[in-house]
C-alpha cells in the first residue's frame, strides 16, 4: 500500500510530458488565485463604500456612493451634459490628449536627438531646458488658454510640453549612453553620420525613448484634463468642474472613472505596441512570447 | 618606408606616438615612437601586456583616431578620416542587436548605396560561407557566443576589405569555440587575403595564426621585438600545429621577449593598487 502510494508521484515525475502539465496547472491555480484577491478587494472596497453610504456612516452628499455614481454615469450616457453628449465630451478630451502626446513625442525625440547626437548644441540650450523643467509647467496651461483661447489648441500645448520633456530628457540620454563599438563599427563600415544616427543611434535610444512613453502618456491625460478645468467649453476636465461647483460628487466621482478607464485602455495599447517595438529584446522575442501564453 | 607596404592593403605607422587628454588636462601617452609594418596579405599579430596600447594601434589604422605625433598610412595613403577598405572586429560583438542576422550582415553593402535585395543577396552567401544559414531571421542574442563571432565575421568580410582590424576578436570565447573560429578565419583569410592586423594576448593564438609577431613593451607601448614566423601555409588546425618542435622554439623566443614586459605591467598594476589601498 505504502509502495504504491510512493510510487505514484514519483511515476509522474520521471515523465516529461506530465511534468509540463503539472507545471502549467501550478501557473494556472496560481494565476487563479491572483485574479480571485484582485476581485475581493474591488468587492469590499464598492461594497463596504455602498453599505457605509446607505447606513449613513459617511455622507452620501459630500462622498458619493457606487451606486449614485452608477445612476450618474448612466444619465450622462442616456441625456448628455450641459454641453453636449457625453461621449462628445469624452471624443473632446482624448483628441486632445492623443494630438498632445503626438506633438510633445516627437518634438521630444527630434530635440533629444538633436541635442544628444550635437554636443555645441546641448551645451548651449542644456541650461535654458533644464530652467524650462524646473517650472510648475502645469502653471503654463493659464497663459497657453490666455493665448489660444478655450478651444481645443490651448489644452494640445499643454499637455504637449508636459510630454515634451518627459520623452525629451529620455531621448537625449538615450542617444548618450549608445554603445561607442556600434557606432564606430557602423563608420567604419562606411556609414554616414545620418546613417548612423538612423541606423545605430536612434534604435538604441528607442529602448530609452520607449520607457518614457508610458509616462508620457499619462501625462497628455493630466494635460488636456488641466487644461479644460483652466478654461474650457467642452471636455471631461469641464464636467468635473461642473460637477464640483455643483456639489455633485457622484459626478466627479463619475467623469474620474471614465478617464481611469480611458488612461487603462491607452497604456494597454502602449504595452502591445511596446512589445512590437522592443521585439528583439531578449526576454520579449516572439519565442518567449510564446511560452509566456 | 618600404616599398611593399605601399601596396592595397599595407599599413605603415611610423613614428606615431598617441596621447589621449582627458577634459581635466591629465594626460596619458597610449604608445610612444611605434615603427609598425605591415605588408599587403600579411597576417600581422600583435602582443603585449595588459594596458600597453595594442588597441590604439587599430583604431589609429582605422582612422577613428589620430596620432598626436608620426604618420600612419594604409595602402600608401596617409590617414585622414575614417580609412576606406578596412573592417574591424572588436573584442565584444559589435552587431545591432536590434536587427536580424541577416540585416546585420547587409550593413557593410547598404552604408555603400548596394540596393536593399543586392546587398541581402550577398549576406546570404555570406552567412552560408560561415555556416549561419537557417539563422538569417535570428536576433543575435538568440545565437551562441561563437555563432555571434561568425556573423560578425561575415560583416566584416562582406565589404572585401583590404586590411581587417582584430581586436582580440575570439577572447571572450571558450578554448573550444576558440580554435574552431581561428580555424574558420584562417581559412576565410586564404580567400582573399587581406592583410591583417590582430591583437591579441594570446601568443599561442598569435603563434598559430600569424605571419609575423609584433612585441610591444609595457604601456606607453612601443615596438619591442618584431618575430617572422616560419612556420609552413596553410598551417592545418591550430590545435595540432602547437605540437610543432618549429612552433615551441618560437613560442619560446617570443616568451622570452613577452615575460619581462607582463612582469612589468603586472608590477606597476600591484603598486598602483597598494597605493590606492593605502590612500584608502
Amino acid at each position: 500500500m505504502s509502495v504504491a502510494t510512493m510510487d505514484i508521484p514519483h511515476e509522474a515525475a520521471s515523465d516529461e510530458a506530465s511534468l509540463a502539465q503539472q507545471a502549467r496547472q501550478r501557473a494556472r491555480r496560481h494565476r487563479q488565485l491572483v485574479l480571485l484577491g484582485q476581485l475581493a478587494i474591488l468587492l469590499v472596497i464598492v461594497a463596504g463604500w455602498q453599505i457605509a453610504a446607505v447606513t449613513g456612516f459617511i455622507d452620501p452628499f459630500f462622498f458619493g456612493s457606487p451606486w449614485g455614481i452608477c445612476v450618474r454615469l448612466w444619465d450622462w450616457a442616456l441625456n448628455g451634459t450641459a454641453y453636449g453628449s457625453f461621449w462628445l465630451q469624452i471624443w473632446v478630451t482624448l483628441e486632445e490628449s492623443i494630438l498632445g502626446f503626438v506633438v510633445g513625442v516627437v518634438s521630444g525625440i527630434v530635440f533629444g536627438v538633436l541635442l544628444g547626437e550635437i554636443r555645441y548644441l546641448a551645451e548651449v540650450i542644456g541650461p535654458y531646458i533644464k530652467i524650462v523643467n524646473a517650472l510648475p509647467r502645469i502653471v503654463l496651461g493659464s497663459i497657453f488658454v490666455m493665448w489660444l483661447g478655450l478651444g481645443l489648441p490651448s489644452k494640445v500645448l499643454l499637455a504637449a510640453v508636459l510630454v515634451f520633456f518627459v520623452v525629451f530628457f529620455n531621448a537625449f540620454q538615450g542617444v548618450r549612453s549608445v554603445d561607442r563599438n556600434l557606432i564606430s563599427n557602423a563608420r567604419i563600415l562606411g556609414a554616414s553620420r545620418l546613417q548612423v544616427v538612423r541606423h545605430v543611434v536612434f534604435p538604441s535610444a528607442m529602448t530609452w525613448i520607449i520607457a518614457s512613453l508610458h509616462v508620457a502618456l499619462g501625462f497628455s491625460i493630466i494635460g488636456a484634463i488641466v487644461g479644460e478645468f483652466l478654461g474650457s467649453q467642452r471636455g471631461l476636465g469641464l464636467v468635473i468642474a461642473t460637477a464640483q461647483n455643483t456639489f455633485d460628487a457622484n459626478g466627479v466621482f463619475g467623469a474620474m472613472l471614465v478617464i481611469g478607464g480611458l488612461a487603462l485602455s491607452a497604456e494597454w495599447l502602449m504595452a502591445k505596441l511596446e512589445k512590437r517595438l522592443l521585439a528583439w529584446q531578449p526576454g520579449n522575442s516572439r519565442d518567449s512570447a510564446i511560452q509566456g501564453t | 618606408m618600404s616599398a611593399r607596404s605601399e601596396g592595397l592593403g599595407g599599413v605603415e605607422l611610423s613614428n606615431v606616438t598617441k596621447r589621449f587628454v582627458s577634459p581635466t588636462g591629465a594626460a596619458m601617452t597610449a604608445i610612444r615612437n611605434v615603427d609598425l609594418t605591415v605588408e599587403p596579405g600579411q597576417f600581422c599579430a600583435i602582443v603585449g601586456p595588459t594596458g600597453c596600447g595594442k588597441s590604439t594601434t587599430l583604431t589609429l589604422a582605422a582612422g577613428l583616431e589620430r596620432p598626436t605625433a608620426g604618420t600612419v598610412r594604409v595602402s600608401g595613403q596617409p590617414v585622414d578620416g575614417i580609412t576606406r577598405n578596412v573592417s574591424f572586429m572588436f573584442q565584444t560583438d559589435a552587431l545591432l542587436p536590434w536587427k536580424p542576422v541577416l540585416d546585420n550582415v547587409a550593413l557593410g553593402p547598404m552604408f555603400k548605396g548596394t540596393p536593399r535585395r543586392e546587398a541581402h543577396a550577398r549576406a546570404m552567401d555570406w552567412l552560408r560561407t560561415v555556416g549561419l544559414s537557417g539563422f538569417e531571421h535570428h536576433y543575435p542574442h538568440q545565437l551562441s557566443g561563437g555563432m555571434r563571432k561568425r556573423v560578425s565575421l561575415a560583416a566584416a568580410l562582406i565589404n572585401e576589405p583590404s586590411v581587417l582590424l582584430m581586436d582580440e576578436p575570439f577572447s571572450a570565447l571558450d578554448v573550444q569555440t576558440r580554435a574552431i573560429m581561428s580555424n574558420e578565419l584562417l581559412t576565410l583569410w586564404d580567400r582573399r587575403r587581406p592583410s591583417v592586423m590582430f591583437v591579441t594576448h594570446d601568443l599561442e593564438e598569435a603563434i598559430g595564426l600569424a605571419d609575423k609577431v609584433v612585441v610591444i613593451t609595457a604601456g606607453p607601448g612601443t615596438v619591442k621585438a618584431v618575430f617572422d614566423i616560419d612556420l609552413p601555409r596553410p598551417r592545418g588546425a591550430v590545435q595540432d600545429i602547437r605540437f610543432d618542435p618549429r612552433f615551441l622554439e618560437l613560442y619560446r623566443q617570443i616568451w622570452a621577449a613577452l615575460r619581462e614586459e607582463v612582469d612589468e605591467a603586472y608590477s606597476r598594476s600591484a603598486t598602483a593598487a597598494k597605493a590606492q589601498g593605502a590612500r584608502a
